[in-house]
């Protein structure tokens, strides 16, 4: 494993979070193992496993075959046996070879068998576009997952996230799925977003599971999002205070549980809600983030409420398609003076 | 005495021009020897500078800065 | 199964066409990326997954195939392509994602599709090989002729989705032909680390089907093992499975560290052009001038594509809600 530098203002990559989480907790529990494809002396495509193959050896780092079926289900299998198994599945998007280990096995065990049986395994899986790798390597699919009950769903938008939400995910007595954006990854060659690569302690701590952050406060909208959205959203926020506008920016964190609360509580206080998703338009978390606030009785919206989110259609290679569908601060803004023109 | 951090001219192979895509430790904040302090990618490799003594970071070279083996991308001051 | 001498020169032709074009897009997707490789720059962004070293598989197989039969191919598709007759210029002009691709620009180089030849791709490993075997039986339940080849890397008969195709194939009796370019990696992880067996072949089988293995890359081992699947495809008697040792050239993708492969692997392996070269021009079925003036042919028509590409404009972006339903 890596030095690790003792400076208070030490910032980490989330590739790196993500690592130092695993790594730490590997270190005290040996029931923690991580199995997937090219997640050994690679370190993972996109560096997650970086150093615990060296730290830790085959046996506890496993490469895999292309075989996530029977690797995701082996993993249900050994943690309903007492292990914490952390499992990698590469692009969100190859989740349709495998779907049935994941929500027919390891979101339901716990529940068919009354809760005696825990599957305290931890799926981690890269999520986003906006590079040119085209349909089958760009979807987000957040709320594919967040749909089907019985696993928790955690999307970290910076690293000092990602690392206290690794933790708190191999500590869970639960399936959840970490789905982590390449954009925030600290891969330079997928063009990182600067501001997911932030100050992280060193000693192991957890983000709790199942609560959103308020990432800027504000008075005059409210702007949701997680993963890239979060960074697109600040820098839209800050477009628009130079309007003169206050905008208050929610980072979900984790889409299950789904902190409602804390999305209620600020829509009450601004009265318009915008919600930017990376992941396709319909039946999707920008629609439930909607329904979550208008459904409640103490819903004051003062305006019809926004999604920027990705548009139904297939993920486009060219970079001309994929970039104009993509959300971004530019429409963010946009959605917000529509929304006044409308109100 | 006033110490460079410089990208070891052993790093990789080749004389491939490198970018540095983090730091991992702000501009004027305590280091010591042996902290990972920075990643360097060179095509789709990724590889880490540490620390060679302890001091006050003054950093040279940005993110997104282009480097070869041997530039000098900080300081570190007693 | 001998090739004529017109079809070795056709399997060489093929394969210089298809590692030139691979070389000048190797330079092109490095445009925009030195010094900082971005993959979201340059002229062609995205993955890049170059077939160098393994056009022997291609060739060996389409010899045998005509525009109606059916292919479908992986995420390292273009050697198949080329050698399959997908239209040059729009196969380009699709890798930079132009309006004059195959689609448009929507589905870039690990999506093309050609229906006029039958050709088609998948990003996700194993993936061809269910459609095959459909392609197969709609030709069996149309009567009409026709034979289906699903190629993969050796690390998709590791998936699921490779066993139960060989299996309703050979319960179906269908005429396709699974082909396995085994080039010994699945990005970081070898086939020995992967696979229970060490050749692929074995599981033939396991599924009641002849299984073919063609050692060293050879060209003509892969023309006389397809030749024999094939036909045995076309006479109704039922798919096979072929694996071939092949060589990956490059690293899975472009910009690849490849620091998993151990020294001196890579500098090991031989490259099948040369080598296919001189059993050519030894066998007397080329010479000097007739390889230069085939080469010379080659290049033309890979920078004519080229240019073709570089020429076309996008499509308009809003094209991008276009097609999604016809």
């Amino acid at each position: 494993m890596t030095t690790t530098t003792k400076s208070a203002s030490r910032k980490l990559t989330i590739a790196r979070a993500m690592a130092e989480a695993t790594a730490q907790e590997m270190r005290i529990d040996p029931r923690v193992f991580v199995m997937g494809e090219d997640v050994g002396p690679l370190g993972g495509v996109f560096g997650n496993t970086r150093g615990l193959h060296d730290e830790f050896g085959p046996e506890r780092i496993r490469d895999t075959p292309i075989s996530e079926t029977a690797f995701i289900g082996a993993a249900v299998g050994a943690a309903s046996d007492g292990m914490r198994p952390v499992v990698e599945l590469m692009f969100v998007d190859f989740f349709g070879v495998c779907m049935d280990a994941i929500y027919n096995l390891m979101a339901k065990n716990t529940y068919f068998s009354g809760g005696k049986v825990k599957v305290p395994m931890v799926l981690m899986t890269s999520t986003g576009g906006g590079y040119s790798d085209a349909g089958q390597h760009s979807q987000c699919l957040y709320g594919t997952f967040a749909h089907l009950p019985g696993m928790k769903v955690v999307v970290p938008s910076n690293a000092y996230d990602a690392k206290g939400l690794m933790t708190a995910a191999i500590r869970d007595d639960n399936p959840v799925v970490f789905m982590y954006h390449k954009a925030l990854q600290g891969m330079g060659w997928l063009g990182t977003e600067k501001g997911a690569t932030v100050a992280v302690p060193e000693e192991a701590y957890t983000v709790e599971i199942g609560k959103a952050a308020v990432a800027r406060e504000g008075r005059d909208v409210t702007l949701v999002s997680l993963g890239v959205g979060v960074h697109h959203s600040l820098r839209a926020a800050q477009a628009l205070e130079a309007e003169g506008f206050s905008a208050e920016v929610i980072d979900l964190r984790s889409l299950v549980p789904l902190d409602r609360e804390t999305l209620r509580a600020s829509v009450a206080k601004t009265g318009r809600l915008i919600v930017i998703d990376e992941d396709y338009h319909s039946y999707g978390v920008s629609g439930e983030i909607i329904a979550s606030v208008a459904e409640h009785p103490g819903c004051r919206l003062r305006a019809a409420p926004k999604r920027v989110a990705y548009p139904d259609i297939p993920i486009p290679f060219a970079p001309t398609m994929e970039q104009w569908a993509l959300p971004n601060a530019d429409k963010i803004v946009a959605a917000f003076h529509q929304m006044l023109s409308e109100s | 005495m006033t110490t460079e951090i410089t990208v070891p001219t052993d790093l990789w192979e080749g004389d491939t021009e490198g970018v540095i895509t983090a730091w991992l430790v702000n501009d004027g904040a305590e280091v010591a020897e042996g902290d990972l302090v920075a990643e360097v990618m060179v095509e789709k490799a990724q590889y880490e500078i540490e620390a060679p003594a302890t001091g006050r970071l003054g950093i040279a070279k940005e993110e997104d800065e282009v480097v070869s083996k041997g530039s000098v991308i900080a300081t570190l001051e007693p | 199964m001998q090739p004529t001498a017109e079809q070795r020169r056709w399997m060489y032709r093929n394969m210089v066409l298809s590692r030139y074009l691979e070389e000048r897009i190797e330079a092109l997707y490095m445009e925009g990326k030195t010094p900082v490789f971005n993959m979201a720059k340059g002229p062609i962004p995205g993955e890049m997954h170059l077939s160098n070293g393994q056009e022997p598989c291609a060739v060996g197989v389409c010899a045998h195939l005509e525009a109606g039969d059916i292919v479908t191919a992986t995420h390292r598709p273009h050697h198949i392509a080329v050698a399959k007759g997908v239209d040059l210029d729009a196969m380009v002009a699709e890798i930079f994602g132009k309006a004059t691709g195959l689609s448009g620009g929507r589905g870039g180089h690990m999506h093309l599709f050609d229906a006029a030849v039958n050709f088609s791709c998948s990003g996700i490993i194993g993936e061809g090989l269910g459609p095959a075997v459909g392609a197969a039986l709609s030709r069996k339940l149309q009567g009409k002729p026709g034979v289906a080849v699903a190629f993969m890397g050796e690390g998709a008969a590791n998936q699921g989705a490779f066993h139960e195709a060989l299996n309703l194939a050979a319960v179906w009796q269908l005429p396709v032909v699974f082909v396995i370019e085994d080039n010994a990696w699945g990005i970081s992880v070898a086939k020995q680390a992967s696979t229970a067996v060490p050749r692929n072949d074995a599981r033939a089988s396991a599924y009641g089907m002849p299984g073919h293995h063609v050692a060293d890359n050879d060209v003509e081992g892969v023309y006389a093992a397809a030749g024999e699947a094939i036909a045995r495809a076309r006479e109704g008697l039922g798919p096979s499975l072929i694996e071939i040792e092949t060589v990956r050239l490059a690293g899975h993708f472009m910009g690849d560290g490849e620091d998993y492969r151990p020294k001196g692997e890579k500098e090991g392996l031989t490259d099948p052009i040369p080598r296919y070269r001189g059993t050519l021009l030894e066998a007397g079925v080329l010479d000097e001038a007739g390889d230069a003036a085939l080469v010379a042919e080659a290049h033309a028509r890979v920078e004519a594509a080229i240019r073709f590409a570089q020429d076309s404009d996008f499509l308009p972006p809003e094209a991008a809600l276009t097609t999604v339903f016809v």
